[in-house]
């Protein structure tokens, strides 16, 4: 079902709205969450999971696979109720989140995980290893495309800019960045547009709705030949719930009973016309 | 190391070995034949050492040569992150020592490499005193699946040994101390014992650290250690070792102070009391 959101044009789809509930009850079991911050992506991961990915359970290990690797470590919650509803692991896995012997938590071990390529949790880190990823995969004469998903904030790191200038002058063509622009950066030092920063190192830059799954399939799947390319997806903190984009509490904190029931409902009713 | 690594590239097909802007003249040719696989990156070692960890994940076995505080300073937590926690192998070899580049001052010291590294869990660290050393280390270690160091000096040591992978080697056999040494300071540690009636171990495998050779030739009930890094490095694995029993420990190495002299090595080492005749005098002392 398609649904209009504040009359912008912008939808919501089953799809989107299945996996921010399942990140919701996630985030209640494990008593823990950056949900702002999942919730700006899920646009993003559906897009890549549902439609650009060439990567199955039973291709995972594939040496031709398409990586994607989450850099923005915030958004793993997403990745795992996504990567149990493509049958990764089992759904049921979810209600152990942030247990003692868990293997769901609030950024994902690749070695506990199948389908987790990295093991995130600190900024900066996942660009490069993409960036090594695809360096490997032009020298070794592989096919597979190398996504990668970076916050607006992440790109403070100096090791992005370092992964970038390697990137383009490797004419990494097979590594395509995703930046989740939830307009992070406004609240820290104003370094200006990142898009344009990134084309003046020599990337293939396209700007899209990041909310907007078909916008968001056009630009990531297109392709960009001879250089890396990147796509600064504009996202919203907590998009999808209006209590999450409008209560900056929740950044960093899990729901209880009644706030996932509150939480739950606000979801299903966005952009329901409601 | 030219030798060992250039064979490696050139045998197996998924070796790639990235120079951080120094090497350069020296592995110029594996540069030109293997343009992909062999590169100077350039001088940025946490942005490199992440690209390296990738390369891994696909199930390639990068190495990195570079400086040994630009590859376990500033990139120490790329080698944690990137390799430790994602359980990736590669190499990390370095130049420099604790204070090779003597004249350049302590930007380019790195007296505590060793120690930085040992806090990282299941990191290999190894510290050959010869070229041979190296090679023999590094043919057992570089395609392990382990992330390995490998600390090399300009300084090697006149006296071989046949060193193995994880093991100390007895170098000499007495009865009032047992004395521990490691690297390039071994010529220094054999002059200094030369009359002296200890035992003398030999260790190029800083981690995992041999506490059975240790335990095995313990002698009296002292042990003196001679660290050519920051003095104390083995400290927690000389307890380990000895646990139950009643021992003295003692030793010299390089006091943990900021270094700002310069001159050669060989000067460093006379001012901080690190060789033979400095050595002697610590442990004639220790036996009394």
């Amino acid at each position: 079902m398609e649904c209009m959101v504040n009359g912008k044009g912008k939808s919501m789809t089953d799809a989107a709205r299945k996996l921010r509930i399942s990140v919701l009850e996630t985030a209640y079991r494990g008593g823990d969450a950056n949900l702002q911050s999942v919730f700006s992506s899920i646009e993003i991961l559906r897009v890549l999971y549902d439609r650009v990915l060439r990567i199955t359970p039973g291709t995972k290990d594939s040496p031709n696979r398409d990586y994607f690797v989450l850099s923005k470590g915030q958004s793993t919650m997403g990745l795992l109720a996504l990567l149990a509803e493509k049958g990764y692991f089992g759904e049921e896995e979810l209600e152990t989140a942030c247990q003692y012997d868990s293997r769901i938590s609030m950024q994902a071990d690749r070695t506990k995980l199948p389908g987790v390529e990295i093991c995130a949790g600190s900024l900066g880190h996942g660009f490069p290893i993409a960036a090594g990823i695809a360096y490997a995969g032009k020298i070794q004469g592989r096919n597979g495309q190398v996504y990668v998903l970076a916050g607006d904030g992440e790109m403070n790191e100096g090791t992005m800019w370092e992964a970038a200038l390697f990137a383009v002058g490797e004419k990494l063509d097979n590594l395509t960045l995703i930046v989740d622009d939830n307009a992070s950066l406004k609240e820290m030092l104003d370094i200006g547009d990142i898009g344009s920063k990134l084309e003046n190192f020599g990337f293939d830059i396209r700007y899209v709705d990041g909310h907007d799954e078909e916008g968001l399939f056009q630009v990531i799947a297109r392709p960009h030949i001879g250089r890396p390319g990147a796509v600064i997806a504009r996202t919203k903190r907590g998009y999808g719930s209006h209590i999450l984009m409008e209560d900056r509490s929740w950044f960093h904190r899990a729901p209880d009973q009644e706030e996932l029931a509150q939480l739950t409902e606000d979801v299903k009713k966005f952009g329901m016309g409601g | 190391m030219k030798n060992s690594v250039s064979r490696m590239i050139a045998c197996y097909e998924d070796t790639v070995f990235f120079l951080i802007d120094i090497g350069v003249y020296a592995f110029q040719d594996v540069m030109k034949k293997y343009p992909g696989r062999v590169k100077n990156i350039g001088i940025f070692e946490p942005g490199t050492i992440g690209i390296a960890a990738g390369t891994a994940l696909t199930g390639m076995i990068p190495t990195i040569y570079g400086i040994s505080p630009f590859i376990v300073q500033r990139a120490l937590e790329q080698i944690k992150l990137d390799f430790i926690y994602q359980a990736v192998g590669g190499n990390f070899i370095t130049t420099g020592a604790s204070y090779d580049f003597s004249t350049l001052g302590y930007s380019h010291y790195c007296a505590e490499d060793v120690a930085t590294l040992k806090t990282l869990p299941g990191m290999e660290i190894l510290v050959p005193g010869t070229p041979g050393q190296f090679t023999a280390l590094f043919e057992t270690c570089a395609r392990n699946g382990r992330a390995s160091y490998f600390r090399m000096t300009d300084h090697c040591n006149k006296m071989e040994v046949d060193v193995e992978f994880g093991k100390a080697s007895v170098v000499k056999r007495g009865s009032k101390v047992t004395v521990i040494t490691f690297a390039e300071m071994l010529d220094a540690v054999v002059g200094a014992c030369a009359d002296l009636d200890v035992t003398v171990l030999y260790y190029t495998t800083a981690e995992p650290f041999d506490y059975r050779t240790l335990r095995e030739n313990l002698v009296g009930d002292r042990v003196f250690v001679c660290e050519p890094f920051y003095e104390g490095t083995f400290c927690q694995d000389v307890l380990k070792a000895v646990s139950g029993r009643a021992v003295k420990i003692g030793g010299v190495g390089v006091p943990r102070e900021i270094m700002r002299s310069y001159g050669t090595k060989r000067d460093k080492d006379m001012n901080l009391g690190l060789t033979a005749k400095g050595i002697r005098a610590k442990i004639q002392a220790f036996i009394c």
